[in-house]
């Protein structure tokens, strides 16, 4: 393989023209303006060191006190050291569900993603041995260096929430160094492990943040602006659409044919720790945040500002609907003004991906089609 | 996809005598402006786009893009196949898509939607058999992460009546020989699961190759898997020249600044071989060639790049770069009567432009 060498790249290539265009008089698009690629430095630089660094930063914090408080709960059992690992729990779903839409980088290499949340478990195959484990008292699984050689889906944050709220979880605070326990702690060990992985990839100077903030021809991801922007769009347009297609319609698909669905509690992510909507929440407030932090307003042309606005609104809207659904699931769906707030925030996840895919991608210069060319 | 199957002379018979037919119908049916337009075109095409409301269709078009008239789609449509034995055209959902549309491009019969089986999702790409009656489409197994190829009866309202493999991971685009015993499939290497979006699981471990899969029994007959250094170059479209030789095109998943070749050829037998193309070419081709076609009249090979905003045309017999066009968003690419028309996502089909966007392959429905 040859390796490109940077001062060709400034030589003009020889393309040839195309012929005139004829014009089909119903059918004319109107002309865009381009990229503004003096702007995409700066806005990946903002989304770099505003959000992916501490998000990553507060993961591998957030990781570090579960390890902690979970390892204490072994020495020490009672209801408050569980309570402690309870409260961290919840806590780390939330910094995951904040820096789980970056779904490009480091993340995705060596099956970190995976390890960290397997979800969903269609099959039941992940739950299944977690349930073996715990039967069968797998030494092997109470050490982070033997977990990580097992099943991904044995060593994150849903084989950790069955270990602290599922079957049998009521030995936790009772049990002096008991298998349950000390499983859940070599998980707590290698969600710090993975987390302390990510953080330091990002931290890197000469690394994958380098490459994100300078696009170029001589950049090992990004060729030049347009190349990033795509990248950045298309986190937060996939994160959406990950969102409505992995998170929300497995358990509930809205109305069908006029009625609504009576959905699948048991398929919602954290339904037992009762971290459904917390989690939900927190995926579109990334998502916002990644938008107004990395200043993607900067991208857009004078005339076309107002789709900042309009993003801005429907992902607020979403958040606060999902901030209001507290029942549990399953009592959240049969319960008329909780669906409707369900019902609510799958319309608008179809408003808001529009938004973004149509007319954010368009107004930046990307094309109708930015997200076409992603691998097919 | 272009057009690759070549019939026997009472089969073209029987063709014209029927399209001649249909034809007449057709284009009574339609617009004025259409029927004008369907009436001094030398070549008819078809390609799925999306619409500026963000609603998917198939449009049939003339050699000079003007739209024929548009079929609506349930959701985002990518590859097309067309039998000229039977005048049926298959569009088929993007991955991890679950449905393909077959039709008759001159509206003779009522569309017919299949859904992929529990388990399984399409690629986005398939081919007839040589007689018409027989679909193939790449699948995705993915609770066993193999690719397979469905087998669907077209005498039977496209039932689905068999599976192989596809000897590979993320099979994508396929093709059948001219003499209808072989099928040649492109597996990216890509392992995706639905349950992740179109995340790629496997970037760091990829297992590219093209495969040649005996129609008669679903037997592989060889496979040709990437070299250990480029591992990371995913074989993803592929068509047959006049000779019956393989020309494949890839999409690099390697850092961005490397320069890897991103199309290549081989004949049945004999191991591939890469276009050794100019570093200008592979610098506008982007690491990314999104669609390859075969002009076997005049030997050419037609390369397009979406990333790199370029259409790039290749002598098949020497290897040389006879044409490069600057195209933005550059989608699709068929043959044409001299060399090749070519489509993009912002909207041109060659000389005209449309308020949709392209999606990123044409297939080349033939002359009604």
């Amino acid at each position: 393989m040859r390796h490109r060498h940077i001062l060709l790249l400034g030589l003009g290539l020889a393309f040839l023209s195309l012929p005139a265009l004829a014009q089909d008089s119903e059918e004319i698009s109107p002309p865009r303006a381009g990229l503004k690629q003096d702007a995409v430095p700066g806005v990946m630089q903002k989304a770099v060191d505003d959000f992916i660094r501490p998000g990553y930063r507060d993961l591998a914090e957030g990781t570090e006190a579960l390890a902690e408080a979970a390892h204490m709960l072994c020495e020490k059992p009672s209801d408050e050291t569980l309570g402690d690992v309870q409260m961290s729990f919840d806590e780390v779903v939330q910094q995951w569900s904040t820096i789980e839409i970056v779904r490009v980088g480091p993340v995705i290499e060596g099956n970190r993603f995976e390890r960290f949340l397997f979800f969903p478990d269609r099959k039941s195959t992940g739950l299944k041995q977690v349930q073996r484990i715990l039967a069968t008292n797998d030494e092997t699984a109470t050490s982070a260096d033997t977990l990580k050689g097992k099943s991904v889906a044995a060593q994150g944050l849903g084989a950790l929430e069955y270990v602290l709220y599922g079957t049998g979880a009521e030995v936790l605070p009772s049990e002096t160094n008991g298998f349950r326990c000390r499983y859940g702690a070599a998980i707590a060990d290698n969600l710090k492990s993975v987390a302390a992985e990510l953080h330091a990839e990002w931290e890197k100077p000469d690394g994958v943040q380098a490459a994100w903030k300078n696009p170029g021809p001589a950049n090992p991801l990004y060729r030049d602006g347009k190349e990033a922007a795509t990248e950045l769009l298309g986190i937060l347009v996939h994160g959406v659409e990950s969102i409505r297609d992995q998170r929300l319609r497995p358990f509930y698909a809205g109305i069908i044919k006029g009625a609504p669905d009576k959905g699948h509690p048991k398929m919602a992510i954290y339904w037992r720790s009762g971290n459904t909507m917390p989690a939900l929440s927190a995926n579109f407030t990334a998502l916002q945040t990644l938008f107004n932090a990395a200043d993607m307003q900067a991208l857009l042309p004078k005339e076309d500002q107002s789709v900042v606005s309009a993003v801005n609104y429907v992902l607020q809207a979403i958040v606060d609907d999902a901030d209001q659904i507290d029942l549990p699931i399953d009592e959240a769906i049969a319960d008329d003004e909780q669906r409707g707030r369900l019902n609510r925030i799958l319309q608008n996840t179809n408003d808001v991906l529009q938004r973004l895919n149509l007319d954010f991608g368009a107004a930046i210069g990307l094309g109708a089609g930015f997200s076409f060319a992603d691998g097919d | 996809m272009a057009y690759r199957n070549i019939p026997t002379s009472q089969i073209l018979t029987d063709r014209r005598t029927f399209l001649t037919m249909a034809g007449a119908a057709w284009a009574a049916a339609l617009a004025p402006e259409a029927a004008f337009a369907l009436a001094r075109t030398d070549a008819i095409y078809a390609s799925a786009f999306m619409a500026p409301d963000g609603s998917y269709g198939v449009a049939t078009l003339t050699e000079a893009g003007e739209i024929i008239e548009r079929v609506p789609l349930p959701a985002r449509a990518h590859g097309m196949t067309w039998s000229p034995v039977t005048n049926r055209a298959v569009a088929f959902a993007r991955r991890p898509g679950t449905y393909a549309m077959i039709f008759a491009p001159d509206d003779s019969v009522e569309p017919v939607v299949i859904t992929s089986i529990e388990g399984r999702h399409f690629y986005g790409h398939g081919c007839f058999s040589a007689d018409g009656r027989l679909l193939y489409a790449t699948e995705n197994d993915f609770a066993n992460n193999r690719g397979m190829i469905g087998v669907y009866d077209g005498t039977n309202n496209f039932a689905r009546i068999g599976e192989f493999p596809s000897y590979g991971i993320g099979p994508h685009d396929m093709t059948l020989a001219q003499d209808g015993k072989m099928l040649v499939v492109a597996n990216g290497g890509i392992e995706t699961h639905p349950d992740f979006g179109r995340t790629k699981l496997n970037l760091d471990h990829m297992e590219p190759s093209l495969a040649l899969i005996d129609t008669a029994n679903g037997a592989l007959i060889e496979r040709h898997a990437m070299p250990d250094n480029l591992r990371q170059l995913s074989t993803r479209h592929v068509d047959i020249d006049a000779d019956g030789k393989v020309w494949f095109a890839c999409q690099y998943e390697g850092a961005r600044n490397d320069l890897p070749p991103l199309a290549g050829s081989f004949s049945r037998g004999e191991d591939i071989r890469f276009v050794d193309l100019p570093e200008e070419t592979t610098l506008a081709l982007a690491n990314y060639v999104g669609a390859i076609a075969v002009n076997r009249r005049e030997g050419l090979i037609g390369l397009t790049s979406p990333k790199g905003g370029t259409a790039v045309t290749i002598d098949a017999k020497t290897g040389k770069v006879v044409r490069q066009d600057s195209l933005a968003d550059a989608a699709g690419i068929a043959p044409s009567a001299h060399g090749f028309v070519a489509s993009s996502y912002s909207g041109q089909f060659g000389e005209t432009q449309s308020r949709v966007a392209w999606d990123q392959h044409i297939v080349g429905i033939g002359k009604l």
